[in-house]
């Protein structure tokens, strides 16, 4: 294991994590097994001061951990250098066995992190929390992926050897070896463009017809198809060589960074828009979050597509 | 109005404060708790204002059970409708008699041209708007009395809670405080004062007198 000072900080954060987390957790424990909201017992009264003080420490953690991610991927990009072979994160995420799934694993933390702020937020909004037993059983499952995270991730960092030649980008995501992933980046631009703005145009007929459960469904959907598109089609775009498809070079420097705009983005207008369909929020703020989600949405199709776009402008041809 | 039901009250090394109390109190009632220090006056008044929830038992306030309330909502539910005197009156010596009088406004956001109506309003009424600007370090017991009353009911509460209320004032003071009281009670106000102050007991605006004796209701 190497330690940087990236490295450093997030473990020592990460232990802080575990250690308010673990408290977090028995009280949740005991709070979904034995809350009464009607019950006017000693047993009761301490259990909904507990449950205050551990929404408070969850609410902390994620609303550390959400930010941490970029961190993290920042921390992975620095990593490039010390790896030989490595290009960027990339390289640095198959360097072992542990990073792809620590890193899917942390997109989909993201999510659940982020989708507990806010039921915790609108619990807090009603005298008889609504959610309250909801979102302390989403914790005690939100906990083990928590732990898990933490795990793998000093796993991933102890597990690193200096020494060894890891992939570069071009090998990862190269269209022409027999994997999944390659064939997905080898699918047709037509077909993953027309899927990728179909959903687009889809989400605007839902949102403009209000249907929560509708946009929230295709908001999932299109996550998944912006993440293909942008690898396989716009990132081709972005960094104008039809066959660099990594999706972590365009957080670096040569690409202005871009790539953390789109994701941060594409976070948030997914998110807003899978929020909808889940929670009952009241009109006005249903409303809000459609538009939030939809104007992100917006600003992602907008940014990807103005790089295709800009190229062939210039250039009279296509990638 | 105000119901209290099987409250019991114990606080950190076991220190039972209050014992199985059933109290109920109506509207515009003005109600004396009496009871040596330490008997669990304050405490049925810090339970009733929100301040602290029961051990055992429950509180319910105008129809709130206030001590279910999460915190944040027992905070607005007692902004709204209830005014708290405290015995050393808990105002902030370095600001200005108006300022002190304006704090339960700040978390509501009016207009400054509001607000001040509001203080000057109510300073009037309690006969201390001479003295708005100056620091309250700088008045009277007497004066930082009216000042804490004055506070209390800058929201036109409903329900008014006095810890002690004569404890700092001399016999004239304390008459004055009395007469602000049947002011207040003629407005329908409930009115619950925790005293031991022998001055209380025998007033024709009391209907009731609560005695406490070591948490229990004798």
């Amino acid at each position: 294991m190497f330690l940087t000072p990236e490295i450093i900080t997030l473990t020592v954060l990460n232990i802080l994590f575990a250690i308010f987390a673990t408290i977090a957790f028995v009280n949740a424990l005991k709070i979904v097994l034995y809350y009464n909201k009607n019950a006017t017992t000693n047993y009761q009264y301490m259990l909904e001061k507990k449950s205050y003080l551990s929404a408070t420490i969850i609410k902390f953690i994620f609303y550390v951990k959400i930010p941490l991610f970029i961190f993290f991927v920042y921390t992975l990009d620095g990593l490039s250098t010390l790896l030989p072979g490595a290009m960027c994160a990339a390289g640095v995420v198959s360097a072992t066995s542990y990073g792809t799934p620590l890193l899917f694993l942390k997109i989909l933390n993201l999510y659940i992190f982020a989708f507990w702020i806010v039921l915790n937020n609108e619990d807090m909004k009603y005298e008889n929390q609504p959610y309250l037993k909801k979102k302390f059983l989403l914790f005690c499952i939100a906990y083990f992926l928590l732990i898990g995270e933490i795990v793998l991730e000093g796993v991933m960092f102890e597990s690193m050897d200096i020494n060894s030649v890891v992939d570069c980008c071009g090998a990862i995501f190269s269209t022409t070896s027999q994997t999944y992933l390659s064939e997905i980046l080898g699918a047709s631009s037509s077909i993953l463009l027309g899927t990728f703005y179909g959903f687009f145009i889809l989400m605007i007929v839902a949102y403009f017809l209000k249907n929560r459960y509708l946009y929230s469904f295709l908001n999932i959907l299109f996550l998944l198809i912006a993440l293909i598109t942008l690898i396989a089609f716009f990132g081709t775009y972005i960094y104008q060589q039809p066959t660099h498809h990594c999706p972590f070079c365009l957080l670096q420097s040569d690409y202005n960074y871009i790539g953390y705009l789109l994701y941060i983005v594409l976070f948030i207008g997914t998110f807003f828009g899978f929020v909808v369909g889940v929670i009952d929020f009241q009109a006005k703020e249903l409303q809000k979050r459609f538009n939030i989600s939809m104007l992100y949405n917006c600003i992602y199709v907008i940014c990807v597509s103005y790089y295709p776009l800009e190229y062939y402008i210039k250039n009279g041809v296509w990638l | 109005m105000i119901t209290i039901e099987n409250v019991s009250k114990i606080y950190e090394e076991d220190i039972i404060a209050l014992e199985n109390i059933n109290l109920n109190f109506n509207e515009g009632e003005l109600i004396v708790l009496k009871g040596v220090s330490g008997s669990g006056k304050s405490t049925i008044l810090s339970l009733i204002a929100g301040l602290s929830k029961p051990t055992v038992g429950e509180v319910i306030v105008d129809g709130k059970k206030i001590s279910k309330l999460p915190d944040h909502f027992a905070t607005s539910f007692r902004r709204d409708n209830i005014g708290i005197v405290f015995q050393k009156y808990n105002l902030i010596p370095t600001l200005s008699v108006t300022d002190n009088v304006l704090l339960p406004l700040f978390p509501l956001n009016l207009s400054h041209e509001i607000m001040q109506e509001k203080a000057y309003r109510v300073l009037k009424k309690f006969t201390i708007e001479h003295k708005a600007a100056i620091m309250v370090r700088n008045l009277s017991g007497g004066e930082q009395q009216r000042v804490a009353i004055a506070r209390a009911n800058i929201n036109d509460p409903k329900i008014i809670l006095a810890d002690e209320p004569t404890a700092n004032l001399d016999e004239k003071l304390s008459l004055e405080f009395i007469e602000i009281l049947r002011e207040l009670k003629s407005k329908k106000r409930t009115i619950i004062i925790a005293t031991h102050d022998p001055l209380f007991f025998d007033l024709d605006i009391v209907d009731k007198i609560v005695l406490i004796e070591h948490g229990k209701l004798l």
